[in-house]
């Protein structure tokens, strides 16, 4: 655990990737704050309308003459909350899944993992929009949407996970010594699992910032007065033209925030399997 | 080979068979109708619709009609596009999409592979940093952000290229440029990782130490061995890309497979949701086929099988 932290540090990119990332979860906490931030939110004299980037509105004002820097600190709320949580549901259903699948082996396995090739088969957006119209395209119903595409992967890569552990030595002993099936997966499989699991949540989190901004961008998300990253994209894409600024900074948010945690989870990745890192002579004369 | 591709054949009619059932059962369970949106239509007019198209029968007989129609060859109709055949409006919107969508491969798998192929040959250089942070900036970036840079640049500001609709190779630019972006960076961070593996292996030092340069040992040996793994996420990226993307034909105002789709989906325009989810699964069987007989010619190793 130590060495990985080591190995991790040594990555610069992964290490400036973390703070990035920290920053952006500060910022998503800090809106939950809501104090000091309203004051300019709504700019009620009516002349502030679409102000272009201004020393008083550092991101420029919308066509209602509210602040682009406050509403993009909100709509880190709604992002990053989704991207998080999405991650954090997908892991948990596709872990679940995947260890059934791995530990049964057999005609469990088969079956289940029949399943999971069936439902890569149909369209996430057609999921997606199905899923909306059944579960309301609030928050939640977005959030709901995109864990149920999300978490095949994580599924898959479990199960893989536990096929290659299952037959290990300590496994048997645990298994000699008495220990039921559910210690097993929690005390020995899971844990020995538990690395490249985090990778892929780790890009699961971008991934569903990501297709959140996209379907709201294309109307098919959440909608107005809810506001997101992807929600204040769509509302500046109408007017693109003349006022660019209106996409440009949320896009620039999307874009670090995603960019920050693809990072993140490449230096997770190289750090947790030294071997990809190692430069071989031969590939170094190249 | 000739077998393989029969055996392939005859395995795709189940699983479109499962696909076709699914499908079906998704669209029906979730509430709402075709003709919940027009204007306030008196019952007696939405009954009159339904007994048309054979909605008020039960599910099951309705499946069955539509297996049954399915079988000779029959999409269905639109309900929306009056008049329109399912076969019709995809005949319309899949030649664009299909176009659209080749020129999106051919633009990423130019610029993709000898990218990755570039950073892991220069693993650690300057070169290999940049190009990994192009590769990761290219998967982290939203498609519509792409889109509207590129409108902005060449539309807006510098006048060079339309911005909208598709009626010249000019007006393709754009968006093929648009939707080789992200399959661009993918292929390049994957080529970089498969290369970088195959440049471990022994037979390289072998190359290397006869004499081999070092120029002919990556494209005649390692690449030869490398590409595998792109191919085979080539199969799906294809039938994803030629298909057509919501987001891009959203952008660029296309009409292409992609729109069609969506406005399918939300107005429960059932046989052109089917039509179109079952033309995307055969094209997936299709290039996954595809990919089987590339692989043989690329490592005969690999045995073709079932």
């Amino acid at each position: 655990m130590k060495r990985f932290f080591i190995r991790l540090s040594k990555i610069r990119t992964a290490v400036a990737a973390l703070l990035v990332v920290l920053l952006i979860c500060l910022l998503c906490v800090v809106s939950y704050l809501d104090l000091p931030l309203t004051g300019f939110a709504f700019d009620e004299t009516s002349d502030a309308i679409l102000l272009d980037p201004c020393p008083q509105h550092p991101m420029g004002t919308d066509e209602l003459g509210r602040d682009l820097l406050t509403r993009v600190i909100y709509g880190s709320r709604l992002s990053i909350t989704i991207g998080v949580l999405t991650a954090l549901v997908s892991l948990v259903i596709g872990t679940v899944y995947g260890a059934i699948a791995g530990y049964c082996g057999g005609k469990i396995d088969s079956l289940l993992m029949r399943i999971v090739d069936i439902a890569y088969s149909l369209p996430d957006l057609l999921v997606m929009i199905l899923l909306g119209v059944l579960i309301g395209r609030g928050t939640l119903g977005i959030l709901i949407a995109l864990a149920l595409v999300s978490w095949r992967g994580t599924a898959r890569l479990v199960r893989a996970q536990f096929l290659a552990l299952k037959s290990e030595e300590f496994v048997e002993a645990a298994r000699a010594q008495g220990q039921g099936h559910l210690k097993i997966i929690t005390r020995h499989l899971l844990p020995n699992s538990i690395g490249p699991v985090i990778v892929a949540m780790t890009f699961t989190v971008p991934a569903a910032i990501l297709s959140e901004s996209t379907l709201s961008f294309i109307g098919l998300g959440l909608s107005p007065p809810a506001c997101s990253w992807g929600t204040l994209a769509s509302d500046g894409w109408r007017s693109l033209q003349t006022h660019p600024h209106l996409i440009l900074f949320p896009s620039m948010f999307i874009f670090v925030s995603v960019l920050a945690f693809n990072f993140l989870g490449d230096g997770l990745r190289d750090a947790l399997d030294p071997r990809t890192r190692s430069i071989s002579k031969v590939g170094k004369e190249l | 080979m000739f077998a393989m591709i029969i055996k392939r054949v005859l395995s795709a009619i189940p699983v479109l068979l499962i696909i076709a059932t699914l499908t079906f059962c998704l669209v029906r369970v979730v509430p709402g109708g075709p003709f919940d949106e027009d204007k306030n239509l008196p019952p007696e007019i939405i009954k009159n619709l339904e007994a048309k198209y054979n909605l008020d029968k039960p599910i099951a007989e309705q499946y069955l009609l539509y297996l049954g129609r399915l079988v000779r060859g029959d999409l269905g109709v639109s309900y929306k596009y009056v008049d329109r055949t399912v076969t019709d409006i995809l005949g319309d919107a899949f030649p664009v999409s299909l176009q659209l969508g080749l020129a999106g491969l051919t633009i990423a798998i130019i610029v993709g592979v000898p990218l990755g192929t570039l950073a892991a040959t220069r693993r650690g250089t300057f070169i290999d940093v940049l190009a990994m942070f192009i590769s990761t900036a290219g998967i982290s970036v939203p498609v519509f952000v792409i889109g509207a840079l590129l409108i902005y640049v060449f539309g807006i500001w510098l006048r060079l290229l339309p911005v909208g609709l598709w009626e010249s190779p000019a007006h393709m630019i754009l968006p093929a440029v648009t939707l080789a972006f992200g399959p661009t960076a993918y292929l390049a961070r994957l080529t970089r990782a498969s290369v970088l593996e195959v440049l471990e292996k022994d037979w390289v030092r072998t190359a290397r130490s006869k004499g081999l340069s070092a120029y002919a040992t990556v494209s005649r040996h390692v690449l030869r061995n490398a590409l595998v793994p792109v191919v085979t996420v080539l199969g799906p990226l294809t039938a994803i890309l030629v298909t057509g993307s919501f987001v891009v034909e959203f952008v660029y105002a296309i009409p292409g497979m992609g729109r069609f789709f969506i406005t399918a989906v939300m107005n429960r325009d059932y046989d052109l949701i089917m039509g179109t989810t079952l033309l995307f699964a055969v094209l997936l069987i299709f290039t996954n086929t595809l990919v089987d007989i590339i692989y043989h010619f690329l490592d005969p190793r690999i045995r073709v099988e079932d």
